[in-house]
Parts: structure tokens; sequence; C-alpha cells
């Protein structure tokens, strides 16, 4: 009887213990990310380190997988039930996740310090499910030995694309398989191409596709004329094998718009001087604006996702994690506060990096509908189409419109 | 040995010695391929949570998935792709995983490192395989072309021409699984009692004739079993489509699997995904039940 | 050849030099900087401990299960055989992309998340194994396994005594393919395994993928490292390839 009584006793002393530590307000969640791999994993792990000091009643415990299939190893947990507390989505991606009602909002924080553009961005219904973790844009990058050799002047900021075109002709005058411009024919482009030209892929309220509209027809052929009747920009067959960055770090190439993540890679590679500015427009100004979302699972109880809510709010906005992200050149923080932000001008190369800022002032979102990937392989099939020479850019887009109109449900 | 026997025969005692396999296909075999047949009589998107109400309330279409891969033409356009990669490859990787184990089997000087050779393709990652095959293939610049046009021949945009596409397809599979196969008809050919060499010279049979009448009929289950394997792995072709062209150009290299990878993770139509894997799966089904119909007139198992 | 080629002088080069006009076959500045990081960069040891231990349990236990099975289906007469057989077979025909959400939710059920089993216990179902030793195991003349139950042993002394050393040069090609497919086994640990701790190789090199870009000299450093072992493996087993029906046979 003795015997049962103590163990009863130790039982409950246990029970009781357990209760205690579940009163203790520590929680530990996980968060799970691909940005951070291929360089920045220390960096993010400083940023946790910081956190920590601030929050000691939260542990992140911290997931970096590569980029490749992270979408399918997180669809995979999200769809078996298992999903981390709190996770990070790609902008095409996060459409669909939140669509399908497996994110929570993200509530009780401040989002004040956040670049209102990039938070509009993962806002839907008037909800906010995700936070700008941070963001890249793109820029015109050009090739100053080149301008300089063809004897023409560098690029404005007031450049439309006819003086982009002249100067690539001048370029590619030069001779010695030396092209003047680079900008891939895909859905990406086009819808920023279609934005400077005054175009839209849908209507007012989204509930129609117009990408065939007389507007999409000047962008198209903006972009496809290059390669099929002036010739300032190789072909497939001609670029067969090697990728556009690859072009310009072989100092074969005058212009390329793509995204400031290439920076480190131009700077390390380029044995000529180059320069940025930001990018062309038409009838406006229209640059890209790349973001990734980070996200509070569903399925998360209250708690977790009030802590997670805290780690996400701090990674997008808190200024020392936004120093420790320039300092690394891991993007930019989608942030306000100029004052942190003034330590990218002088990061290094390249010299007029206050044209990523000035970009941020003509910023265009992607145009996330709920069945993205699928509409984005649509419109490539049809670019390519038109890019081939094969078909003219007005039946390609007549094409596209329909087979759109086929298979996407617009709202 | 008073009775000609086919075996041992003892129904009981096959028990134990299927036990272990048998368990693994119930549990990580059969009861998600099930799973996955309900899947498909559903529009579920592949996020929502997995439970029964997906099967029951929420999702269940019947067969609607079916009626509209049927009636589409994406379906038999993406076959007519994968048939036409089997037609191409099948034959090219026998044919030179035969030579291979052929001469991996001799005993000369430096087969060792031969055989090390040959496998490297199989262990290269496709990513590295890929990359250098693009670059091989490029159509202005790489080394395919280059050779071609010392013979004077104007070489195809490969990789970028819808023609061509498939075909560099092809090519580089051959290239990466003939080690592979080549193993395992090298075992095959280990396996190979040499006296019947020993016999078959005595009688003056040439190398050729002992090809045809001992090494072919001798192997033939082995190269059975290439065939099955390589028919089965053919039609779930993959990375190496997703690395070096994503089904492009303009659709010439959209295979099965290619596409069912893109519905269920890439647009959300995971029931949609399982239809197309069901059909997939009743083409692979017939075709090799067929094979194993036909081996009686070819394979040779024994002396 | 050339890929790898490719790979070792890729893994030789500092980060960016890697596509250049004409292709650079002996990099100009080599450097074992890519090397470095690949040690440094995560916890590289305790992968390669992982991979090890997972490819090698994977392994033995895809040959035991399978020979059994094999032995079974290709000399023991049971009821249904063909039948069963054909199951088997028909298992390898749903592409894995569809059945890789239900399996993890099985798994899951099974509380075999961030657990060794879950990435091992699959090695018991390898129809590809099965397969190909049925190949092998029919072509053993029945005389030998008769010889065997006159001698008054059983089906499992045959199986081991008899029928296994014949299939020497079968298990030592299945060691290799077995080996090396458990080794470079990428999505399932990866669905599987998301604790840091239990990171294998292929997992551990993911991570050099970015989303912009990929630092291709450290991929390869690190994939030229993973192949030593799978390289070492076939050797080993190549030695067994000699001279393996002499040590077969019958014996007693």
């Amino acid at each position: 009887m003795k015997k049962f009584v103590l163990i009863f006793l130790s039982v409950l002393l246990v029970l009781s213990l357990g209760a205690w530590q579940q009163a203790d307000k520590n929680v530990t969640i996980t968060y799970t990310n691909f940005s951070s791999s291929g360089g920045n994993e220390e960096t993010l792990q400083q940023m946790y380190d910081l956190f920590h000091e601030k929050n000691p009643d939260i542990s992140v415990n911290i997931e970096t997988i590569g980029y490749n299939d992270y979408f399918t190893q997180m669809q995979t947990r999200v769809a078996g039930g298992t999903a981390p507390d709190c996770f990070e989505l790609n902008i095409e991606n996060f459409a669909a996740y939140a669509a399908k009602g497996v994110l929570k909002e993200i509530t009780g924080v401040d989002l004040s310090g956040i670049n209102p553009t990039a938070l509009s961005a993962f806002n839907m219904d008037g909800k906010q499910y995700g936070l700008p973790g941070s963001f890249s844009n793109v820029v015109l990058i050009y090739n100053k030995d080149l301008f300089d050799k063809a004897g023409i002047s560098y690029p404005t900021i007031d450049w439309t694309w006819e003086d982009a075109q002249k100067a690539a002709e001048a370029i590619k005058a030069l001779g010695d398989n030396t092209f003047g411009i680079f900008a891939p024919i895909t859905y990406n482009e086009f819808y920023k191409v279609s934005a400077q030209f005054g175009g839209s892929l849908f209507n007012e309220d989204k509930t129609a596709f117009t990408v065939n509209s007389p507007e999409n027809i000047k962008a198209v052929k903006n972009m496809v004329e290059r390669v099929t009747v002036t010739h300032v920009q190789p072909n497939a067959e001609e670029q067969g094998g090697m990728g556009d960055w690859d072009w310009f770090m072989s100092g074969k190439l005058g212009m390329i718009p793509t995204g400031i993540w290439a920076f480190p890679t131009f700077a390390e590679n380029c044995d000529f001087d180059w320069d940025i500015e930001v990018e062309p427009g038409q009838v406006k100004k229209a640059t890209h604006f790349f973001s990734n979302a980070i996200v509070i699972n569903a399925k998360t109880t209250d708690e977790k996702a009030a802590a997670a809510a805290k780690w996400l709010a701090f990674l997008a906005s808190d200024p020392d994690a936004a120093a420790l992200r320039i300092q690394a050149g891991w993007e930019l923080p989608a942030i306000t506060d100029q004052n942190v932000l003034n330590a990218y001008l002088t990061a290094g190369k390249p010299a007029n990096r206050k044209a990523v800022f000035e970009s941020l002032n003509y910023l265009v979102l992607p145009p996330v509908i709920e069945q993205n990937a699928l509409m984005a392989d649509i419109v490539n099939k049809h670019l390519e189409s038109a890019a081939s020479g094969k078909v003219s850019v007005e039946d390609a887009l007549n094409a596209m419109q329909a087979e759109l109109e086929e298979k996407i449900k617009l709202k | 040995m008073e009775k000609r026997k086919n075996g041992l025969k003892n129904q009981t005692s096959a028990v134990p010695f299927l036990l272990p396999s048998f368990k693994g296909l119930i549990i990580f075999s059969l009861l998600p391929i099930v799973i996955s047949f309900f899947l498909s009589l559903t529009d579920w998107n592949g996020i929502d949570s997995l439970n029964l109400n997906v099967f029951l309330k929420d999702h269940f279409i019947g067969f609607q998935n079916y009626v509209k891969i049927l009636t589409g033409g994406e379906f038999f356009r993406v076959l007519g792709n994968t048939l036409y990669f089997i037609v191409l490859y099948i034959p090219l990787m026998l044919i030179f995983s035969l030579l291979i184990a052929w001469l991996m089997n001799k005993n000369y000087k430096g087969v060792s490192l031969f055989r090390i050779l040959t496998y490297i393709p199989v262990l290269s990652s496709w990513i590295a395989a890929s990359l250098i095959w693009k670059w091989v293939l490029a159509p202005k610049f790489g080394i395919a072309n280059n050779m071609l046009s010392i013979f004077g021949i104007s070489g195809p945009a490969w990789l970028q021409s819808e023609q061509w596409a498939m075909p560099s397809i092809v090519l580089v599979s051959v290239w990466k699984d003939t080690g592979f196969f080549g193993l395992i008809l090298l075992s095959g050919l280990q396996g190979i009692d040499k006296t019947y060499y020993e016999a078959a010279a005595i009688d003056g049979a040439n190398s050729w004739q002992q090809f045809w009448k001992i090494t072919l009929p001798l192997l033939s289950p082995s190269i059975f079993f290439v065939l099955i394997i390589s028919l089965i792995n053919s039609f779930q072709l993959f990375p190496q489509v997703m690395i070096m062209t994503d089904g492009g150009p303009n659709g010439a290299t959209q295979v099965m699997v290619e596409r069912i990878y893109k519905y269920g993770f890439k647009y959300y139509e995971m029931g949609y995904a399982s239809a197309f894997s069901w059909l997939l799966f009743v083409i692979i089904f017939a075709l090799t039940n067929l094979q194993m119909k036909m081996q009686k007139n070819w394979v040779h198992y024994g002396a | 050849m050339l890929p790898f080629l490719w790979m070792i002088s890729t893994s030789f080069k500092s980060r960016g030099a890697l596509m250049t006009l004409p292709i650079e076959w002996i990099p100009k500045n080599p450097t074992f900087d890519a090397y470095i990081k690949v040690f440094t960069r995560f916890p590289f040891a305790r992968a390669i401990g992982n991979s090890f231990f997972i490819a090698v349990s994977y392994t033995v236990l895809t040959i035991l299960s399978s020979s059994m099975a094999a032995f079974a289906f290709a000399k023991i007469k049971f009821p249904f055989a063909d039948g069963l057989f054909k199951v088997y077979l028909a298992s390898m025909m749903i592409p894995v992309q569809v059945t890789l959400i239900p399996l993890f939710v099985i798994m899951n059920k099974l509380g075999l998340i961030n657990t060794y089993t879950s990435v091992i216990s699959p090695s018991l179902f390898r129809v590809f194994a099965i397969f190909l030793l049925v190949q092998t195991i029919k072509s053993i003349p029945d005389d030998y396994l008769d010889a065997a139950k006159i001698d008054g042993a059983g089906l499992f002394t045959t199986y081991r005594q008899v029928v296994m050393p014949l299939c020497i040069p079968t298990i030592a090609t299945l060691c290799i393919t077995t080996f090396m497919d458990s080794w470079n086994d990428y999505l399932w640990p990866l669905v599987m395994l998301t604790d840091r701790n239990y990171m294998t190789l292929p997992i551990a090199l993911s991570t050099l993928n970015g989303q912009y870009a990929t630092e291709y000299n450290v991929l390869m450093a690190g994939s030229l490292i993973s192949m030593i072992p799978i390289i070492v493996v076939y050797i080993f087993a190549q030695k067994s390839f000699k001279g393996s029906l002499v040590s077969g046979g019958i014996k007693g």
C-alpha cells in the first residue's frame, strides 16, 4: 500500500512539473524557408540570435531547404497536415495557398514600418495573409564600355524604349557577335512591358482577360521585334546553351534589364565597366517587384501563431534585422525607414544604386490569380511561338486570349 | 528422382519468404495507390488537408476527370510524345547496353577501369549532366554542331528545335542509362556457365554463332527484365525533361509525368493529376502484360 | 566522360566563373574555395554519417527481403503466384508524384516523421530487386534444388546455401544500384526528415540552390565528394564478380 502511495505521489509530482512547464511561457515554433539557401543561412541565424535576445520566451527552429523542390515538399506537408508553424512562399504560390484557406491571418503586430505597396501584395480581401520578408526589383544594367565604343550616351531615367532601341542598334553595329539588349520574352516581362505601354492582362475588375488589346500588341511587338526584325537581341538558337547573364558577363551585350540580385555576380565577374539605371518606359514607367511572403500555417495553435507573427514581423521590419540584410547583400528589406536603407547606396558596385530606390516609384505587382502557374505557362507558350517568328504577334495573342479564356476561371 | 518437378511444392512455406516484401507492398505501395485512385474521383487541389472529407463530401466529382482527359486533346498528344521517346530510346539503349556488357565481360587489361568509366554517366547527377549536354548541343557554339560542320553538315538547333528536341532527350537518356542496364546485363552474362562455350568451341562454333546460340538465349531472362523495367521507366520519363526543356519548345517534349507533376504540384489540380496517372497505369499495365505473355516465345530459363 | 571532367573542373573554379565562352576546361585560377565551403556550410560529416547509415541499412534490407520474395516467386509453387507477381510489378506503374502525399499521410499516422525508419523501411519492398532476382533464380536448374532436398535440406537451408551463392553476381549488381538509389534519394528524405540532425547528403547539397542563383562550383564539389562512396561500393562489388561461379555452385 505504501508503495502504491509513493508511486501515486511521484506521478502527481511529475504531472505537476509538466503543468508548471506549460505555465512557463516558452514557445518553440518552426520556421521553414528557402531564401537563405545558397549563401545566407548565417545571416538568418544572426537575425534569429537578435530576435531571441529581444524575445527570450520564443525559440525558433529554423529549417532551410533548397529552392528547387521547396514547394513540392511544402505542399506535401501542408496537405499531410503537418506543415511548419510559419514558412516562406514566393509570390506566385502565395495566392494559391491563401485562396485555399491554408494560411492564417497575421494579426496583433505592428506593420507600420513596412512598405505599403509590398504589404498590399500579400493582402487578400482585406486580410493580411503574408508579410514581405524582403524584396528585389529590376533595373536596366548596361555595359559602359560598349556604350563608349559605340559613341553613344548612357541611359537616363527619362529613356523610352525607342531610345533603348537606338542604342541597341548602335551597339549591335559594333559587330563581332555583339548584341544590343537582352530581355527575356516571358510572362514576367510581358505583364510589366504591357503596363509600360498602358495595357494590362485583365480588365479593370479582373473578370476578363485582355491580352490581345491594341496596347498589348504594341508591347509584345516591342519585345519580339528586337529578335525577329531588328535582331539586336539573340534568338533562341543563337542564345542556346548560354544564359542571359553569361552573355552580359562575356562583354558582348549592351543592356540587360535584370534583378538587383545580379549585382554581386556581375561585380565579381565583369572585367568591364558597368552601371545601372531605372528601366526605360513607354506611355508610362513600370518596374518589376519580386517579394517572398512569410506566412503562418492556418492549423497552428493561437499561442504559436502569436509567437510566429512576432517573428515574421521582426524579420520583415526590425531595423537591426534590416541592417543585417543590407550588410549581407541579401535582397532588400521592405521597410520605409530611409536611414537604414541608406547603407545600401554605398555598398559597392554599381555606382548608381539610387536607381534601385527610384525604381520603387513605378512598381507593378505581378497579377496574382489563383491559377497563376497555369496562366504563366499558357502565356509563355504563345510568346515563344511569337518569338520564333512563325506566328505573327496578333495571331499569337489572339490564340493566347482564347486559351486563357478556355482554361482559367477568373472571379 | 522419380518425379520431374517444376520447383518446390509447398503452399504455406512461401508465406515466410513473402511476408517482408508483402508488408512493404501494402503500406508503402498499395495503400497510397488505392488512395490515389479515390483522389482521381475528386477535384482535390493537393493543398487542403487530406482526410476522409476530401472523398466523401467536399470534392467528390465521380469520373469527371477521366471524361475531361479523354475528351481533350492533350492526353493523346502527350501520349504520342511519350511513345515517340520510347520507340527511339529502347532499341538504342538495348543495343548499346548489350555492347557495353559484352565489352565489360572480356578479360583484358583495363577492363576494371572501363567498367567504372561506363558507369560514370549513371553516377553523374542529372543537373550536371544536363548542364553539360545543353552546352554540347548549343546550336551555334556547341561541340556537337562544330563536329558536324567538319563533315560539312550544318547541325540542327537540337533542344531549341521542335523536331530535334525529343531526339536530343533520347540521346542524353541513352547516354545516361546505358551504363546502368549494361551492368544488369553484365551480371546476366556472368551467370552463364563457361562450359557451354567450351563445348561449343569444341563443336567448332565461331564467336558469332556462339553469341546467337548460347549468349542470347541464356541472357534472355536479363534482356526480358531490362525491357520490362525500361518500358515502365520510360513511360515515367521525368527529370531530364524538366531540367533540359521543361516540356518545350512549343510542347514538343511534354510527356506524361511532366504533365502529372505540373497538374499536381504547379497548377494544384491533384485530382486531375491522379486520373492522368491512372490512365497512364492502364496503358503501362496492358503493355507489360503483353510482354509477359510473349516471353514464352523467346525467354529461356535455365538450360 | 565530359560531364564528369566538367564537374571536376567547375569544382575548382571561383564563384561565377562557370559558364564562359569558350568553355574553360582548366580553370585559370584554380581554388579550393568550393571544397572549403562544402565542409563549412553545413554539418557535412553529420550528413555523410546519416546518409551512410541509411544507405547501408537500406541496401541490406533490400537484398534480404527481395531475395526471399524472389526465391518464393521463382521456385515455390503457391496459389495466385502469377497474380501476386503482377500486383508487385503493377505497383511500379503509378508515378510517385501522385502517391507522395497519401504516403506522407500514412507515415504521419504511423508517427514515423523525422525517424530513420521512414526512409529505410521502404526497402522492404523493392520490385526492381525482386524482379531481377526472380529472373536469376528462375535460371537455376531445378536439379540443384532437388539435390539439396534429397540431402534433407529445408527450404531456408536451400535458399541460404544453394540459391544465394548462385545469385552473387546479381546481388553484387543490386548492391551497387540499391546503394546508389538510397544514397542519392532526395525527395522522400526531404519530406520525411525535416530535422536538421537527420539531414542526408543530397538534402544538404540542395541547400546550395538559391532562388535566383546557384553556386555551381560548390554544388559540383559536393556532388563529387558524394560520388566517392558509390565508386568504392562499385569497385568492391566488382571484385565479387570475378570467379563468382567458382565459389558458387553446390556446397555439400
